[in-house]
């Protein structure tokens, strides 16, 4: 579901598992037209995905925000922030060691989206919720 | 030619055009219809041919992975092809890694080694003979 309210900000509901391809597709369409390469904006729409199936798989439900970002310096970027009101990681460590499963997953939807980014913070409450916030910056 | 859905049997391999975006419940109706066509057709090589494939996630990781292992139940083989490159590249840096699947580059490649697979089974057969005397021809 895509509540496109900026030309430059997508934000999407992330509730049903349709609503993952949604996202990540309009993430990846995002990334293109902002003139990332082929290659990063397929890494951008892959962690999107990523990160809208751990919101379905441990919260349930939750957001999923893709816009353009400005560095310090002026450098643009892509910024993706996911956020939701599940469960929490309670081993953030473990969360993101590779191989590292509580869904019987593959174990590699955070370590390996962190390395398909540039910069990824994951901030996490036991009973709150977690947002993850990743970075790509357009010209390194 | 007999085709349903999305498998397609050629010789002994059994085609299976991956859909663009896989979801869920698709993967488990999937790969039902995969093990019914290797009993159908006899297949040995199911080929799982990604190239309507663009986006990779861990999600389709995991559906080669279990599709291999039940296939092998079977005694039949998953290879994969039609990889984009930046798939490829999308792929092995989120950390993926297919151990036991072979990957071919296209269906020519995959036919090959299907047929050679096929000269191995029959010889096996040859050198241990069954019971009848008539040989199994299609």
């Amino acid at each position: 579901m895509a509540g496109q309210s900026r030309k430059d900000q997508l934000h999407f509901t992330i509730q049903h598992v349709a609503d993952v391809s949604t996202s990540r597709r309009a993430g990846m369409q995002m990334a293109i037209n902002m003139g990332f390469a082929h290659a990063d904006a397929t890494k951008i729409a892959v962690v999107i995905s990523e990160l809208a199936r751990n919101i379905l798989i441990y919260a349930r439900t939750g957001t999923i925000i893709v816009k353009e970002h400005r560095g310090l310096d002026g450098k643009r970027g892509i910024k993706i922030i996911a956020d939701d009101n599940g469960p929490g990681i309670p081993f953030l460590d473990k969360a993101l060691t590779e191989g590292y499963t509580t869904s019987g997953g593959l174990g590699l939807g955070l370590s390996g989206s962190k390395r398909l980014m540039d910069e990824f913070y994951i901030h996490s409450e036991v009973g709150k919720g977690t947002n993850v916030t990743a970075v790509k910056w357009l010209n390194k | 030619m007999d085709s349903s859905g999305s498998t397609q049997k050629l010789e002994n391999l059994l085609l299976v055009a991956v859909p663009r975006d896989l979801m869920d419940d698709e993967v488990i109706e999937l790969r039902r219809e995969i093990l019914q066509a290797i009993r159908r057709h006899g297949s040995q090589v199911v080929l799982l041919d990604f190239s309507r494939v663009d986006i990779c996630d861990s999600f389709f990781g995991r559906f080669i992975y279990t599709t291999s292992k039940m296939v092998e139940l079977m005694g039949a083989k998953v290879i994969i092809s039609g990889l984009q490159d930046v798939v490829i590249e999308t792929m092995v840096e989120l950390g993926m890694t297919l151990p036991d699947v072979d990957a071919v580059l296209d269906l020519d490649d995959a036919l090959a080694l299907s047929r050679s697979l096929s000269r191995q089974y029959n010889h096996l057969n040859e050198t241990a003979p069954p019971d009848g005397d008539i040989a199994d021809e299609e």
